[in-house]
């Protein structure tokens, strides 16, 4: 987020918008997280992806606090433990077109439970984990209300998320 | 000791009595859980114990139940107000700053019970554009649906059919419906012809619905037209405030496209009511009957919403959000949300002004919503406070998914709102961006129908021509009831 004089400036159309404004007046992209995250890595690339880009002077001065989230597949009771240190694709594999999701979700019955093959992705960014759906057919819920595609969610501990109608319980824990 | 009041506990649950509970009944429960719970005993809490002390020494006290029960009811905890009354905030600490930030505060107000403690008695008044333009299928679509209301009513609510076009005519006076045949009879003989003059129509069907009105009945006035009206909309509008006043509420419905949106819009406003856009004639039955549905199921009468802000905070800009989105208007320091349907919460998101340079921990505002509860009459008020820290290093803080998810589609409305309203003022080229920026943003939520309508119309406008009637009314009333949620 860019700021000069405490004005937010819209990362896509260069508005100025005052501070705290979610959605920029003359575009509406999403302000906070510098809009809609559209620009994903292709499919093809997935085995070896470039780690995720970072604005310049962040490394090194924020020390991110590592987190292991741990969910619960709650129909099969499967419990995943995921390191958050990169993104996490949640989806279900489908290896002739490159997708190969961290949490794949074909051997919990992801097809009968409506979950995509590129679903959603789990990230955390400061501390705080997220929730992004990516266009899904049948859509990402965050404690039973439907989240809006590109836009990132955050979510806690014990909180409920379902992809689909694959319900999943969120454990966090932090990493010594 | 000193006790302090604490309006989240409920003391009542506590010593497992009611609300209704004399003193006596307060100390015997008391004594008996006390026993049980007593740390000395075989079942000892002593956390619990102490809990049943402290409700104990609130409710034994008539002057602190006093204040307790108040304090729950103004903060909608209590059990017997009817309505809950919740804030979310987008931030609740933030930098103290010389210039205004902003600060989103999402109300949200919900039925306890799905549905109405007693469903409501309607007294309706159907008023029916019959102008030229209404001849053939629409027409026979609006007899059809009327007669399918017919069906969809209680034997004691009221109808009455009023038809208009330079005049109008009561070809039904109310009359309870289970007396079908004098409303059918009436329905077949209904014919085409003439101009628009929604002024004439309007004032037949309130004064049917006046002449029956009462505080026990949903008194409602429903306009269905295809037209526009010309030189009456200020007679219109009055005569609508002046009947709101009295319980009495107008709904207004638009089929087609060429009828005054703006118009209808303020319309309903002024009357407590909705306005819909009917695309296509065989839609209209569903409208109807989901209107009629809506309000013989409501909780809620004339909700209002009033802000007392500190000097430093100013109201940008008031959205309703729930069960559709509309730009809120003041009058007189309040904003007037209609009736509550018990089914479906209503939702107001306010963008508040901020502009305070100090640190310290601050009421930014305090919220009240004034109503009245639809099956008793009796009017009831609710409080809530919108607080803030002021801090030079405030907290990471996680935006609820609620507000995220209001501020997303009321985002797309406000540019398309933008859209039409640089286009009066004669800037197209402003126009084109707004309006593409919707589009972009329909796309993103996967609404592509809609932002295939605002493509069209960018298209149009780029090419110097005005913007059809049909995409302006599908992208103002498409949006203003989107929704991220399917189910």
């Amino acid at each position: 987020m860019n700021q000069k004089d405490n004005k937010v400036i819209c990362p896509s159309c260069e508005a100025e918008n005052l501070p705290g404004t979610l959605f920029c007046v003359q575009c509406g992209t999403y302000l906070p997280s510098g809009g809609p995250l559209r620009t994903e890595p292709l499919p093809e690339q997935g085995e070896d992806r470039p780690a995720q880009p970072r604005k310049k002077g962040q490394v090194g001065e924020t020390q991110e606090r590592a987190l292991n989230i741990e969910v619960e597949v709650l129909s099969t009771g499967r419990n995943v433990m995921l390191s958050a240190d990169r993104e996490i694709l949640v989806g279900r594999l489908d290896a002739a077109h490159g997708i190969f999701p961290e949490l794949d979700m074909t051997a919990d019955g992801g097809l009968e439970h409506g979950v995509s093959r590129r679903h959603a992705r789990i990230y955390t960014r400061d501390g705080t984990c997220f929730v992004e759906d990516l266009d899904s057919t049948n859509g990402t819920f965050l404690n039973d209300e439907r989240i809006t595609p590109y836009l990132p969610y955050a979510f806690r501990d014990g909180d409920l998320l379902m992809f689909g109608t694959m319900r999943l319980k969120v454990h966090i824990h932090p990493n010594e | 000791m000193n006790t302090v009041i604490d309006p989240q506990k409920d003391y009542y649950a506590v010593l497992g009595i009611t609300s209704e509970a004399d003193d006596s009944e307060i100390k015997h429960a008391y004594r008996e859980r006390a026993r049980r719970y007593h740390p000395d005993s075989a079942h000892g809490d002593a956390a619990r114990f102490r809990l049943i002390q402290e409700a104990y020494e609130v409710l034994a006290d008539f002057a602190m139940r006093r204040a307790y029960d108040r304090q729950r009811e103004s903060r909608g905890l209590s059990e017997d107000a009817s309505v809950s009354f919740e804030l979310y905030q987008s931030r609740r600490s933030m930098r103290p700053l010389d210039g205004p930030q902003l600060l989103y505060v999402l109300a949200e107000m919900r039925s306890r019970e799905e549905l109405a403690r007693t469903p409501q008695r309607l007294n309706l008044a159907l008023v029916i554009d019959r102008s030229t333009s209404m001849r053939g299928v629409r027409m026979q679509n609006v007899k059809v649906a009327a007669a399918d209301l017919l069906e969809a009513l209680h034997a004691e609510d009221r109808l009455a059919l009023v038809t208009f076009s330079d005049r109008a005519e009561v070809v039904a006076p109310s009359d309870f419906v289970d007396n079908t045949r004098s409303f059918k009879s009436a329905l077949t003989s209904m014919s085409a012809g003439g101009g628009t003059e929604i002024y004439q129509g309007l004032l037949a069907g309130l004064k049917q619905v006046r002449r029956y009105a009462s505080e026990d009945r949903i008194n409602h006035v429903i306009l269905l037209t295809d037209g526009r009206t010309y030189g009456d909309e200020a007679q219109a509008l009055r005569e609508a405030r002046r009947c709101a006043r009295q319980g009495i509420g107008i709904s207004a419905f638009g089929i087609g496209e060429d009828w005054n949106d703006v118009f209808l819009d303020d319309l309903a406003r002024a009357g407590n009511g909705v306005s819909r856009y009917i695309s296509s004639a065989s839609e209209v039955q569903e409208v109807l009957k989901e209107q009629i549905r809506g309000l013989s199921n409501i909780a809620v009468k004339r909700m209002r919403l009033s802000i007392n802000a500190a000097s430093y905070v100013e109201v940008r800009n008031a959205y309703r959000s729930e069960p559709y989105m509309e730009i809120l208007q003041e009058e007189d320091g309040t904003f007037a949300l209609g009736n509550l349907t018990a089914d479906e919460p209503a939702v107001v998101v306010l963008e508040l002004l901020v502009q305070c340079a100090e640190t310290g921990d601050r009421r930014i505002a305090r919220l009240y919503l004034e109503a009245e509860e639809a099956s008793t009459s009796q009017s009831l008020r609710l409080r809530q406070d919108v607080e803030a820290t002021f801090t030079l290093e405030p907290r990471e803080e996680v935006l609820p998914p609620r507000l995220l998810n209001a501020m997303t589609r009321l985002s797309v409305f406000q540019l398309q709102e933008n859209a039409w309203q640089a286009l009066e003022q004669g800037d197209a080229q402003q126009a084109t961006r707004f309006l593409e920026s919707a589009a972009t943003r329909l796309f993103d939520m996967g609404h592509r129908e809609l932002a295939q309508a605002a493509m069209l119309e960018v298209g149009r406008l780029s090419q110097g021509v005005d913007p059809t009637g049909e995409g302006r009314k599908k992208l103002r009333y498409g949006t203003r009831s989107l929704t991220t949620s399917s189910r």
